[in-house]
């Protein structure tokens, strides 16, 4: 790592994070449920951080590497809902894909620096638009959304356990049949068939089971045993990316159709788009002429695609 | 204190007594008001970034950050209905998110090569 000097702001830092870390795993040790209690309050608490950062940096790139950081903190707190499918979806699909795309538009399309003035700021990065008027409306917004959430949430009823489902395992029989076996449920020769099974009369469930979900055993010799959801091992759950897999393909065959023309119509778009020639509208190409003819040297010519920019102010005629 | 009676739903130890755990009990047991409440704030900043900025591509980055906090709120609501439909939902967002960054970006490079400004304000031609 290049580095000029140490800073004492570098040292602060680093006993600051020491610190909290200890006092972190404390808090842990003291109480082990809670952990993933103060994880929701550092993830979102870096999530809210960086999206402030987002809308106030004043170089873009920066904003958009912010972003990055609200995405996998964000992550974070999908981890911590257990839904690790779409937490490692949302870094690869948001930080890893649409994220450069962005980079890679700022890139295009920021204003080459001089040589005089390396780092310069365009107008409209530096002076906001309104910004009393827009966080008032902002906070008000805020104000309504928790207090109906606050006035609204107790009528909501969390889901039971059964729509969480397990009940697909019934169907995936190579997943399933090395667990029961693990766990002395399937002997030598027996196998799973892959079939829903739902048992109306084998009698009243057990306690916990709040389904009559089964799976039907198959001996070597044909004959058929269910082996029910109150028997079937702990260790035996459905996995959070099957579910999602499950939801996906069952319920919504639709919208992934849809979502694929979606993609397409977005590719072929694009392309249309960044195909077609522009010219430089009056402003900008009366600001080019202007520049070239006080000998500023424009290498790239007046009607290039990324000639030399202007004043930052265009169309204000 | 009877019209913030729904407090006491939303975390039924917020007694007057303080709890003897390490925390406050509303610190220590998380509820879906909590994830809620910063997917609202994460939605607002978005909002505000996009009332305020002037950047044409900051502003697409903050309608990406309100889909983030949708997005928040969708496997939130997953997680309590224990249901897998709003995971499979934020799929769908990111779906549209791709799609829009990729139009919406084609069409900045082309605005930007058009007047070279990003400035959201200085396209208002069509402007009375």
């Amino acid at each position: 790592m290049p580095r000029k000097n140490a800073s004492p702001y570098l040292f602060g830092v680093i006993i600051a994070g020491v610190a909290f870390g200890m006092v972190m795993l404390g808090l842990g040790l003291k109480n082990p449920e809670a952990v993933p209690n103060y994880y929701f309050y550092i993830f979102s608490a870096i999530a809210l951080a960086a999206s402030l950062r987002v809308i106030t940096h004043q170089r873009p790139v920066y904003s958009a590497l912010y972003f990055v950081l609200t995405i996998l903190a964000s992550s974070g707190l999908y981890l911590i809902l257990s839904a690790e499918f779409m937490a490692f979806a949302l870094i690869i699909v948001y930080a890893g894909a649409i994220l450069i795309t962005y980079l890679f538009v700022i890139m295009l399309a920021t204003e080459a620096p001089s040589e005089e003035q390396s780092d310069i700021l365009t107008e409209y990065d530096r002076v906001s638009r309104e910004p009393l008027a827009a966080t008032f409306a902002g906070f008000i917004l805020l104000a309504g959304l928790t207090t109906l959430f606050a006035v609204g949430l107790p009528n909501v009823k969390p889901g039971d356990k059964l729509e969480a489902g397990d009940r697909q395992l019934a169907f995936m029989s190579r997943k399933v049949e090395p667990i029961l076996k693990q766990a002395g449920l399937l002997k030598a020769g027996e196998t799973v068939v892959p079939t829903r099974v739902e048992i109306t009369s084998y009698g009243m469930p057990k306690d916990g089971d709040t389904t009559l979900d089964a799976i039907k055993i198959k001996a070597a010799d044909g004959k058929e045993r269910l082996l029910p959801r109150a028997e079937w091992p702990p260790t035996m759950v459905l996995s959070n990316t099957e579910g999602v897999a499950f939801s996906l393909i069952n319920n919504h065959p639709g919208a992934i159709e849809i979502a694929g023309v979606i993609l397409l119509m977005a590719m072929l778009g694009a392309v249309v788009l960044a195909r077609k020639k522009v010219e430089l509208d009056e402003f900008a190409l009366n600001a080019a002429i202007a520049r070239q003819r006080a000998g500023v040297d424009d290498e790239l010519g007046i009607d290039g695609p990324f000639g030399r920019p202007g004043t930052g102010e265009g169309g204000a005629a | 204190m009877s019209s913030f009676s729904f407090l006491s739903t939303l975390a039924p130890t917020l007694a007057p007594t303080l709890a003897q755990g390490p925390l406050p009990q509303i610190m220590s047991s998380i509820t879906l008001y909590h994830y809620l409440v910063t997917s609202a704030a994460m939605f607002c900043i978005g909002i505000i970034g996009f009332l305020t900025r002037r950047n044409l591509i900051i502003m697409f980055l903050c309608t990406e950050l309100m889909f983030q906090a949708a997005g928040i709120a969708f496997i939130a609501f997953s997680r309590f209905h224990m249901n897998h439909t709003g995971e499979t939902f934020v799929i769908f967002v990111l779906t549209v998110a791709a799609a829009e960054a990729a139009i919406a970006l084609a069409l900045v490079v082309l605005l930007f090569r058009r007047k070279e400004s990003l400035d959201g304000g200085a396209s208002t031609e069509l402007k009375g």
